[in-house]
This record gives structure tokens, C-alpha cells and sequence, in this order.
């Protein structure tokens, strides 16, 4: 793409200065945008802070058995998981209400295209999203979490690729509820997700059942799934397919949200 | 030569559907060029339209019917390049960016970070760049928006009631600013409710009303047929009492008055400067005609 703007066909006298790229334009503005969210002590105590207690309290050096690792492993990666998730969603809802409140119009003077800012705001929440991860894993390597190579390697791509199926979730509930308490309303959400979704304590019968079909469920599974291979921690197994389905579901359901919350929303001018 | 004009507008209209699926006209039939260099108000009470017209001047509202052209450019386009940038009632600032902060990020966009500086400082913004916009008063966010509008050094600049929040003084040091701007030759729109600032600060103003233009020409006559002219007089003491004028001497008034082509005779109270420059002269109460 060009990057600098002829304006030297018009007739005024003012010149102006040569614009510098493109791409170092929208990377300045990701990286000042990025640091804005890093420096929010509440919101990285819930991305970051929150989910690496709770791997703390619950995994810490527990050497269990499960699957080809051990409890501790299993543990790191659901918290990871929960992190990168409240990461995403929160970004992805920001983004929207940032958007309705002003900031967008501020926003529609700049050169600045609106799918450029999604694409912003995409890798913005996916570094987000990587910094629970990359916390959490490292203190799993240094407290006993125990498993495979392949295992660490699939679940952190798990985790973190999949965090961004919470991103359209995100959109979707401050899509839907469009109010400034829509992002911590879908913040609260994902906590009761990720007990259903047998993130945080390990469930059986038929609440396990239920929760098969919550949003946190297939991606926490497939997320472990390379440590456990299916297996739950009440014994029972599920096939690949399982999760896999959950995701897809979810997938499909939260943009049909979105679409149809944005929708409404243009209706309202 | 013929220049280019700043703004060039005809037939332009919007309409929007509201909530009980009504057709609202906003916009109707607005024709308006505006030549490099002028200093044009827009003046009109709210609901007028101004913020709409505002809004298609800058590609973000899409016209119903018409054309409009900056700088023989769509809008869009022209802001897109900088050569345009506004204050916007709209607007919004991010919370928990620094006053700094929000004019780089902006200054990022429009890949003018050599202009931060500078936007910075004219703004006033100089003592108060590490302040968290939260931090900031409804003016100085209003004069952050102003830095904002600054950064692509735009030939013409859009002000929507651009001094809404600010106090007296920063008022008046805005207008300095934009006095100053206007005199390097940028052009510059700005929308108010203020008549005092329609008269003080544009050569030309454009009364907006219901959507239309209703008046457009050099400020000083446009206000001859906006305001016209008041007379007021003092009445006799016998006929003020406590509560008021004398209802049938003000009725002979009313009579006498009718010949003369005198119309909507009034008894206003005394505003409060009245009331002072009357308590500490004369007194005496005091009874307006104004001659509309």
C-alpha cells in the first residue's frame, strides 16, 4: 500500500511533511493501545493474577498421575485456559463499547479503516490472551507440572488459539446487552462457564453431562486432551470428536449472536 | 484562477427513520460553498440540523440525497488525507490514556508523530500531557479533542460547539488560538448555539433552522435580522407598584403604541445586571419593547 499522500495537485500553500508507512502508523497505535490494557492493575489481576492463584492453590506440586503428565499439569493448563479466555473476552467487548462510546468516531477521522481496527484489536487480545499462558506454564515448569514435550507444546497452541473463539463471544454479549456493565456481565459469565465447563473442580454424572454442552467445556477438553486423551477425572472418556463438535457449536452460536446484535444495533439509529 | 472551494454542497438533505417509523428530515435541501480561508459560523438552535451537516462534511454520515465535495474531494477521502479534521460534539476519549498518549495514538494513525508537539501546545495541553484523561475536566477534554483535530494540520477544520465546558477565560484563549490559525489560512467551520460567538469570532453566518439554511451572509447583517434592535424605556413612578406595572396604563401603552407598527410589547424583569446597574443608580423599574 502507498505510503505517502500526494498533496501537492491542490492549490492551497500549505505543505505538508512526508506521513510515515502505513504499517509503522497502525503498529504504533497497536503498541500504545496494548500498553494501555497491560498497565490495568484490576483487569490483569482477573487475566493474569486470578487464574495463576488458582493454578497455585489447586495444582501446585500435585504429582497425581493423569495421562501421560500429572495433576499439576492438568491444573495449569484449565487456569491458562481461564486466563486467556477472561483475556480475549474482555479485549474483544472493550473493543466494541470503545467503538459505541466516541472513541470510534474519534477514530473515523484517521486514515485508520475500520477492518484495520479489527485486525488491531485481534492481535491485541491474542498478546493478551499469551500472557496468562506464558505466566502460568512457567510457573507449572517450576513447580512440578509433569508431562510430555508434545503435551506442553499442543496444549499452550490449545489454549491460546482457542481462546480466540471467547473474542467472538465477547463481541457477542456487548453486542446483544450493549451497556458499559456488558463487559464485566461477560467477564462474571465466563467464571460460571469455567465451573461448568470443568475448568476449575473436577465433576461427575450428570453435572458433568450438563456441562458438555457449557461454551469452557470442549475447549478446556481439547486443550488437555493431549494430556489425558479423553479421559475425565471421574473416569469417564470422551471421544475426540466431543470437544471438538462443543467448539464448532459454540463457534457457530456466538457469531450468530454477534451478527444479529450488530444488526439490531444499526436498526436503533 | 478559480480555486477550489473548501466546501462544496448542493441539494444536500438526510433523513433518518426514528424509533415509531416515522421519516425525520434533518437535513433538507442545504446548498453551501465555502472558499480557502473563511471563518463561517453555523448557527441554530439544537435540533437544528448543524450536527448532522456536520457530520455528512466529514464522510461519517452518508447524504440522503445531494452531493458534497472537500477540496473537490469526498469527504472520506479528505479526511482520510488529513486535509480536514473536527471537533466533534460526539466525540469520545479513551479513559485511561494519558492526555500524551491519545494525541500520539492519533498521531500514529495519521503518520504525523512529528506533530504531537505541536498539537500539544497550542492546545494548551503542555502542563497536563501526563494526566489521565479521567483526570481531566469536561473543558480540558474538550481542548484534548481540539489537539486532536490539530495533528493532521488540516486546511480546514470543523468545530462542533467546540467550547462546550469550558470556563470564561479558556473560552476566550481558544478563540485566540483559532484567530490565530485562521490568520495562517486555514478554513474553519464551526457549529454554535452562542450568538456571541457566531459574532465575535466568523465573518459570515449561516442560521440554520429545522433542517434549512435560513440565513446566510456577513455576520453583522445576519444579526440586524436575528436579533433587530431593542428600545427600552423607563415608565413614569406612579404606575410601578411593588408587584408590577399598572395593567391599564400598560394597556394605553400597547394602544398608543399600535400605530406606530409596534408589535409584542413585553415587561421583562430586570436580569440581574440590570438590577445592579438600577439599585446602585436610580430607582426606578424599567419596561422593554422589543420591536421584532
Amino acid at each position: 500500500m502507498s505510503a505517502t499522500t500526494s498533496t501537492g495537485t491542490t492549490d492551497t500553500a500549505r505543505d505538508r511533511a512526508p506521513r510515515s508507512s502505513r504499517l509503522a502508523a497502525v503498529t504504533g497505535f497497536a503498541l500504545l493501545d496494548l500498553r494501555r490494557r497491560l498497565r490495568s492493575r484490576v483487569e490483569m489481576f482477573f487475566i493474569v493474577g486470578l487464574p495463576a492463584f488458582f493454578y497455585l492453590v489447586f495444582g501446585f506440586g500435585d504429582d497425581e498421575r493423569v495421562g501421560s503428565g500429572n495433576v499439576a499439569m492438568y491444573v495449569m493448563i484449565s487456569m491458562a485456559a481461564y486466563g486467556a479466555v477472561t483475556a480475549t473476552t474482555s479485549v474483544a467487548g472493550s473493543a466494541v463499547l470503545e467503538r459505541t462510546l466516541g472513541w470510534g468516531r474519534q477514530l473515523a477521522l484517521t486514515p485508520m479503516r475500520p477492518l484495520t481496527f479489527v485486525a488491531v484489536k485481534t492481535v491485541i487480545a491474542m498478546a493478551i490472551a499469551a500472557v496468562p499462558i506464558a505466566l502460568i506454564f512457567v510457573i507449572g515448569a517450576f513447580t512440578g507440572a509433569r508431562g510430555e514435550t508434545s503435551d506442553w507444546i499442543l496444549a499452550a497452541l490449545i489454549v491460546w488459539l482457542g481462546s480466540s473463539l471467547f473474542a467472538i463471544y465477547g463481541l457477542a454479549v456487548i453486542l446483544v446487552f450493549r451497556s458499559e456493565n456488558a463487559v464485566g456481565i461477560a467477564s462474571g459469565l465466563i467464571v460460571i462457564m469455567a465451573f461448568l465447563g470443568n475448568v476449575f473442580t473436577p465433576m461427575s454424572g450428570l453435572i458433568l453431562d450438563i456441562g458438555r454442552l457449557t461454551p469452557l467445556y470442549g475447549y478446556a477438553a481439547l486443550a488437555r486432551y493431549p494430556l489425558t486423551d479423553g479421559w475425565t477425572a471421574s473416569g469417564s472418556h470422551d471421544p475426540l470428536w466431543l470437544p471438538l463438535a462443543n467448539v464448532a457449536a459454540w463457534a457457530v452460536i456466538f457469531t450468530v449472536l454477534a451478527v444479529w446484535g450488530m444488526r439490531r444495533g444499526q436498526e436503533r439509529v | 484562477m478559480s480555486r477550489t472551494p473548501a466546501i462544496h454542497a448542493t441539494g444536500l438533505r438526510k433523513q433518518f427513520r426514528a424509533t415509531d417509523g416515522s421519516e425525520v428530515v434533518a437535513v433538507d435541501d442545504v446548498d453551501l460553498t465555502v472558499q480557502p480561508g473563511e471563518i463561517v459560523a453555523f448557527l441554530g438552535p439544537n435540533g437544528a440540523g448543524k450536527t448532522t451537516t456536520v457530520d455528512m462534511l466529514l464522510g461519517l454520515t452518508t447524504p440522503s440525497g445531494g452531493t458534497v465535495e472537500v477540496y473537490g474531494e469526498a469527504p472520506g477521502r479528505a479526511v482520510a488525507t488529513g486535509r480536514v479534521s473536527a471537533v466533534m460534539q460526539t466525540g469520545g476519549l479513551l479513559n485511561d490514556f494519558t492526555v500524551l498518549e491519545t494525541v500520539q495514538a492519533i498521531a500514529h494513525l495519521h503518520g504525523r508523530r512529528d506533530r504531537v508537539d505541536d498539537a500539544i501546545e497550542r492546545a494548551g495541553l503542555a502542563p497536563i500531557a501526563k494526566r489521565r484523561v479521567q483526570a481531566c475536566s469536561g473543558g480540558e477534554q474538550q481542548r484534548l479533542k481540539f489537539a486532536l483535530a490539530l495533528v493532521p494540520d488540516p486546511d480546514l477544520i470543523i468545530l462542533d460547539e467546540p467550547t462546550t465546558g469550558m470556563d470564561v477565560s479558556t473560552r476566550q484563549s481558544f478563540w485566540e488560538t483559532m484567530r490565530a490559525d485562521a490568520a495562517e489560512g486555514r478554513t474553519i467551520v464551526f457549529a454554535t448555539h452562542y450568538l456571541a460567538e457566531a459574532d465575535e469570532f466568523a465573518e459570515r453566518t449561516i442560521l440554520m433552522k429545522s433542517g434549512r439554511i435560513v440565513q446566510d451572509g456577513r455576520t453583522a447583517d445576519v444579526r440586524a435580522a436575528f436579533g433587530g434592535r431593542t428600545v427600552s424605556f423607563q415608565p413614569p413612578a406612579e404606575f410601578v407598584h411593588a408587584d408590577g406595572i399598572d395593567p391599564d396604563w400598560l394597556a394605553r401603552v400597547s394602544a398608543a403604541l399600535e400605530p406606530l407598527g409596534i408589535s409584542d410589547v413585553e415587561v421583562s424583569s430586570a436580569s440581574l445586571e440590570a438590577a445592579f446597574l438600577a439599585l446602585t443608580a436610580a430607582d426606578t423599574h424599567e419596561l422593554e419593547g422589543a420591536d421584532r
